[in-house]
């Protein structure tokens, strides 16, 4: 059964010690609750900027382990990265793929291209990520995870996600905060001073 | 006659002006108007260069190796500026993060160098500087060699203001 992004985001971040995580869409705010952190940066809003983010703190902080939590839309939009990234082989980098098949998952639960039959470990492994691997099941992702985060990457780790409950009538889109807006930077700048 | 060799500034001369700038890091699709930059920074040990699929993971990736503690340099293509508007509205104007980015003016007619660019008949070079400034973003032009002190002033801009400057590179850059 799939596993849901509150549960896929506590397992990951239970043993990240100093790990530094790039989150965004639904991802960014289950790891905020489940692991508050001056080491997390949200990609917000920007879809499709996490992965090059996070190649960038590769680069620049080798020592760190870079941990991306991706969407499959979010992804789709920026497949290329998988290329940037194999080409510079970042070996810290853990890049997880919520994949619910879904655009805005828990709020519009709208179909995004290719459906189910796009394989992004696949992808990643034809653009020369070192490995990848499909992920249904919570109870898999937890045996997993210790080796996947000894692998030397970089790595692609496609999880089976279950879409949340949409948006409708009854429950309308909300005014969205500065803070929304401002998020990115002010964790940019936290982050920042963490690895001072 | 306006001549392209009275435009074009040497490659080892940019070099070493982004170098004296503190670069160590060259993130970039490589542009048709900058391919001697291009060679020289990547034949350079002391400059890093990361090869983007697109122009918006070349200012994402430049944006986490800011956040790491590097200095990139962001090398594209006026295309390229116009293909990456809204990663530039979120990493440069919502994050506000100093950034430099080093754009090749494609596509300009050999007759205007020498004059306004924006005399151009081309819709990739003389909508640069206007859709810069609607963005508010500060550019400087690279016009020949007597310009070169505009990159000094480009970094330094963007470390006061913590924000993202543009060089705007008019012509061919040299080999020598």
């Amino acid at each position: 059964m799939p596993m849901s992004c509150l549960e896929a985001c506590t397992a990951i971040a239970k043993d990240r010690s100093d790990d530094i995580i790039v989150s965004t869409m639904t991802a960014m705010f289950a790891i905020s609750r489940v692991s508050p952190s001056p080491l997390n940066i949200s990609s917000v809003p920007l879809m499709g900027g996490a992965s090059g983010i996070g190649l960038g703190l590769a680069l620049s902080r080798p020592d760190r382990r870079i941990i991306i939590l991706d969407g499959d839309a979010s992804l789709l939009m920026e497949l290329g990265s998988l290329a940037t990234i194999a080409g510079q082989a970042p070996g810290k980098f853990l890049h997880f793929v919520f994949n619910n098949n879904r655009q805005f998952s828990g709020t519009g639960n709208l179909d995004r291209p290719a459906g189910e039959s796009f394989d992004f470990a696949a992808s990643a492994l034809a653009a020369g990520y070192a490995g990848a691997v499909r992920i249904s099941t919570l109870d898999e992702l937890e045996k997993n995870l210790p080796e996947l985060r000894q692998r030397k990457g970089p790595t692609l780790v496609e999880l089976k996600i279950k879409s949340g409950q949409p948006r409708g009538p009854d429950t309308p889109q909300p005014d969205i905060p500065d803070l929304q807006f401002q998020r990115m930077g002010n964790e940019a700048r936290q982050l920042q001073a963490a690895l001072i | 006659m306006t001549e392209l060799r009275d435009h074009a500034i040497p490659a080892s001369v940019l070099v070493a002006s982004f170098l004296a700038e503190g670069v160590d890091y060259v993130t970039t699709v490589p542009d048709f108007v900058q391919i001697s930059l291009h060679s020289a920074l990547v034949d350079h040990d002391d400059v890093d260069v990361v090869l983007c699929a697109n122009e918006n993971q070349a200012l994402t990736s430049a944006f986490g190796l800011t956040i790491g503690g590097k200095t990139p340099l962001v090398v594209m293509q006026n295309q390229g500026l116009l293909n990456c508007l809204n990663t530039l509205r979120s990493v440069s104007l919502d994050a506000g993060f100093p950034f430099v980015l080093c754009v090749g003016q494609f596509g300009r007619e050999f007759s205007t160098l020498g004059v306004d660019p924006n005399a151009s008949r081309r819709n990739c070079v003389n909508k640069v500087e206007p859709v810069l400034e609607a963005l508010g973003l500060p550019y400087w032009r690279l016009e020949s060699e007597a310009d070169l002190g505009n990159v000094a002033d480009a970094f330094s801009s963007a470390r006061k203001r913590q924000g993202t400057s543009v060089l705007l590179v008019g012509a061919y850059t040299s080999w020598n």
